[in-house]
């Protein structure tokens, strides 16, 4: 592994439906938001890291052309990360390696996405190629469920229960957003109304999706030599994993994701842990839906297959239990998808840092952030601990 | 076995609804009662038009707002008389950076009110440095091209 | 830098466009690179692409639908939405960390699959003022070549000599999308678009899919006899607002100076042997070369027509035949990097330059009048 890199300071806008600015004033939110909250002068950034979903979403392409002020980039090198869903993380990991080669000693980085400026589900049906498969995969919902049927099926776990947990989850976390100033959707729900809720598609229900949010987060990452600098609380950057699988829906079965599999054993073998349910003290999972939330635990090898349902249930999942996972309330409450992923990695660094304000999982040392893209088809790890 | 590959097309439409926010609604606003309106950096004190809402040199948060001149200088220009994918309107067209009186940054729009089939006329006619004046439509409705285009001051 | 990272090997397809599957396309480029270099797809560390939404078919999220084609199944990759020497410095920096012994990098565009250029480049407007007037590269370009004349009296004739010089060059290229010997008159009468810019003045629209094998030091001297060394690399941004720009002092001359630094070049029309610039229209040739340090402001002109950027000149600038020549939007970074690769291994067949190359120069631009820059030197 190269050189130290951490996280001394993010930055998150107020996400939601944000008509109230244009898309470029939305991103200058977040980037004057990391700049007050930690003191550091934007002449000082070698490096400017820009990303968001496809320009099908907001109608304007090579958004870093248009961002290039507020992303406090003129007259600097810049960089465009894009990998659907899990740009967030892999703007993450490009603000690493920035630094990680030496090429670079302090590198801002910044997710954005206005999902409703356009229509994320239009957007998402043209990563479909037109040849095969588009007239059948209309926007993400779909594939998911089948994806959750696949895998209850797979391990035999009953319906009923699926739906529990799921249910769990879903009130769960849209409660801990009351406890996070910039969660979109903050709500408390009751089982009855997350089991009747209007049906996506099959198994999956309104509360156990997540929102079309607005929203932008920044973030920078630094040298050993700037932390010290500055003299930030550092979440440094223990381990990275990131892999991809077929383009083609059907190629491979998602129940025991492989790629969700390999990049968590990446990021584990890189930061040393060898048993992630005890050595990590938080997990900000990518969960746009309840259900995926639950295979994404068994394939981190927070538990075996087929047993997180029944984990969920007795809470070990939950903010006070063994293993917290979302306590920012997760993608489920939030998702302007260009920065979710970003997000996750913001939230994590806050934990292992000390400041996650009213969600601060108490000691928390080393923690995981998470995201995924396409049709199924990526996932990025990254761990954050306190300790270099 | 047939020898000629297929082609498919695909034509995708996707709906898109941006959000202009305070400062480019006020513009439009502007716009619709025939005025240009640039604001003001308390910074650099350089005045921007289309009216922003932050200065793109400073950052700084642009809260002065000012009607600015409908009259400028041709700073630069281009002709054609053929169709391109998104054009204002019908060709020939002369797209033009225009310096308005005051301003400090160049306007994006058109110039007009001159004889433009041939680009030798048009060339005899618009140079670097020509005077020019916002023409507008009678019907406004809050768009750029409420004003038609700039024309030369005679 | 102590640990150097090498270009071992290069594939790519010319750039008329084809009937060709795309996927078959990405896939027969990896496969050849990857076989060229001697490193299995199992080895091989990490996969880097550039493509762009817009230049790609329509398609988003765009590196999906090239994943298993472009060998990075299974693979930890990611992409750079934009230009391909993002791509590249993206690879060099995943390898300088350490984390990675070697890297694939790739540039796709399919030409054939898109709209015209400026269909897609209407596109980087914002919605409220530039799209409105409707704002392209092209009309962007014309307003800068209108300044680049007005205020140093660079004339058409010059302009129209890059075209020349770069169409020349191209007929000894196998990979040029455009072959055809022209004249100064030919390009003064060719139709024009948007004034002043003419239609031979103005690049096509070209397939370009292209990969690179990239490996560390101790790796690349045993995968290769004449590994091309990373040198140095510096890119920068401008304003987005075309009127808040001078058209004229744009930011290649940092982005320049970056690469020059860590490249330790302090005088580089001597000690670069050949650089190969990205001109989408032909007057950007005479002004990159004066950003580049070439020659002085207002003086790219009479450096063309001194002929110090010929073939036989002192600063060989486009043997490839350059943009103008072939331009599949995405990947002309990487067709500018592979061209310096190739004449300093004397693989350049037809058009190697007959003096002894060791230092190139590849640069590209993207957005409104090169509001985007990026320049890398390789050596040997």
């Amino acid at each position: 592994m190269g050189r130290p890199v951490a996280i001394i300071g993010s930055g998150q806008t107020h996400h939601g439906r944000r008509f109230d600015v244009t898309y470029p004033e939305l991103v200058k939110e977040a980037v004057d938001a990391v700049f007050e909250n930690t003191g550091i002068s934007p002449n000082d950034i070698e490096g400017v890291v820009s990303g968001t979903m496809p320009s099908m979403m907001e109608g304007v392409a090579l958004t870093h052309f248009y961002f290039a002020e507020v992303l406090r980039s003129v007259g600097k090198p810049i960089m465009k990360t894009e990998t659907c869903g899990s740009t967030g993380i892999s703007l993450a990991f490009t603000g690493y390696y920035w630094v990680a080669s030496g090429m670079a000693d302090l590198v801002l980085v910044v997710g954005s996405e206005k999902m409703n400026e356009g229509d994320s589900q239009a957007t998402m049906t043209t990563v479909v190629e037109p040849f095969y498969q588009r007239y059948f995969i209309a926007g993400a919902p779909g594939v998911f469920s089948m994806q959750c049927q696949e895998w209850s099926v797979k391990f035999g776990i009953p319906e009923d229960k699926v739906r529990a947990a799921a249910t769990r989850l879903s009130i769960d976390h849209h409660n801990d957003a009351f406890d996070n100033p910039y969660a979109h959707i903050k709500k408390r729900l009751t089982p009855e109304e997350v089991n009747n809720a209007r049906i996506i598609t099959y198994p999956i229900r309104l509360w156990d999706v997540c929102p079309n949010s607005d929203g932008a987060c920044a973030m920078i990452f630094a040298s050993e030599e700037m932390v010290k600098k500055y003299g930030l609380k550092p979440a440094w950057v223990k381990g990275v994993g990131y892999s991809g699988e077929e383009y083609w829906f059907g190629d491979s079965e998602k129940a025991i994701w492989q790629c969700a599999i390999d990049a968590a054993k990446q990021a584990y073998d890189m930061a040393g842990i060898t048993n992630p349910r005890k050595e990590l003290d938080v997990a900000e999972v990518y969960n746009p839906f309840t259900y995926q939330e639950m295979l994404y635990y068994e394939c981190f090898g927070f538990c075996d297959f087929g047993e997180a349902c029944d984990l969920v249930l007795k809470g070990v999942f939950s903010r006070e239990g063994e293993l917290p996972c979302d306590p920012s309330g997760g993608t489920l409450c939030t998702n302007p998808i260009g920065a979710t992923g970003l997000n996750r990695a913001a939230e994590a660094a806050l934990q292992v840092t000390g400041q996650a304000g009213d969600h601060q999982i108490p000691g928390a040392k080393l923690s995981l952030a998470h995201a995924m893209g396409g049709v199924d088809q990526y996932n990025g790890v990254m761990i954050l601990g306190s300790e270099k | 076995m047939k020898k000629d590959f297929y082609t498919i097309s695909n034509v995708i439409r996707l709906p898109h609804k941006y959000a202009a926010g305070p400062s480019f609604t006020r513009f439009y606003n502007g716009l619709e009662e025939g005025k240009i309106f640039g604001t003001i950096c308390p910074s650099c004190k350089k005045t921007f038009v289309p009216a922003r809402s932050f200065c793109p040199g400073c950052l700084a948060n642009l809260d002065e707002w000012v009607e600015v001149s409908q009259e400028g200088e041709v700073v630069s220009w281009a002709y054609t008389d053929r169709e391109f994918f998104g054009m204002p309107g019908k060709p020939p067209v002369i797209l033009a950076l225009i310096k308005l009186d005051g301003t400090d940054c160049n306007f994006l729009h058109l110039i007009g009110g001159i004889e433009m089939g041939d680009r030798d006329e048009v060339s005899s006619a618009i140079k670097r440095g020509t005077r020019v004046r916002a023409a507008w439509n009678d019907e406004k409705k809050g768009h750029m091209l409420d004003i038609k285009y700039f024309e030369p001051v005679s | 830098m102590t640990n150097r990272v090498g270009i071992v090997e290069v594939a790519m397809t010319p750039g008329a466009e084809t009937k060709d599957n795309f996927l078959d396309q990405v896939f027969k480029i990896s496969k050849e690179v990857l076989d060229k270099s001697g490193v299995s797809r199992d080895d091989i560390g990490t996969v880097i692409s550039a493509s762009s939404d817009v230049f790609h078919g329509g398609m988003s999220c765009a590196n999906s639908y090239y994943w298993d084609a472009g060998a990075a199944f299974l693979k930890n990759g990611s992409r750079q939405d934009g230009e391909s020497l993002f791509a590249f410095i993206y690879a060099v920096m995943r390898i300088l960390s350490g984390n990675y012994d070697t890297a694939l990098v790739l540039g796709v565009c399919k030409g054939s699959e898109n709209p015209e250029n400026d269909v897609l480049t209407h596109f980087f407007t914002d919605p409220f003022y530039q799209r409105q007037i409707g704002l392209n590269e092209t009309i962007a370009a014309a307003l800068q070549k209108r300044e680049y004349m007005d205020r140093f009296g660079i004339t058409e004739e010059q302009c129209a000599g890059v075209v020349v010089k770069n169409l020349k060059n191209a007929l000894g290229n196998p990979y040029a999308h455009v072959k055809k010997k022209v004249g100064l008159d030919d390009v003064l009468a060719s139709e024009v678009v948007m004034d002043p810019l003419k239609a031979m003045e103005c690049a096509p629209k070209s397939e370009g899919i292209i990969a690179m094998v990239l490996a560390k030091e101790e790796l690349a001297k045993k995968l290769t006899d004449k590994p091309v060394w990373f040198k140095g690399y510096g890119s920068s941004i401008d304003g987005f607002y075309l009127g808040d720009r001078d058209l004229l002092e744009g930011e290649l001359p940092n982005a320049a100076k970056r690469a020059y630094d860590a490249a330790g070049i302090k005088d580089p029309k001597k000690e670069i042997d050949v650089a190969e610039v990205c001109e989408p229209y032909a007057f950007q040739e005479l002004l990159w070369c004066e950003d580049l340090g070439f020659c002085g402001r207002g003086e790219g002109g009479k450096l063309l027509e001194s002929g110090a950027t010929g073939m036989n000149g002192d600063i060989p600038v486009n043997p490839s035949g350059g943009v103008l020549a072939m331009n599949p939007y995405v990947s002309r970074g990487l067709y500018r990097l592979a061209e310096g690769f190739l004449q300093i291994r004397g693989q350049a067949g037809e058009r190697q330059l007959d003096k002894q190359v060791n230092t190139a120069l590849a640069h590209s631009t993207h957005g409104f009048a090169g509001q985007c820059h990026a320049v890398a030197i390789i050596g040997s």
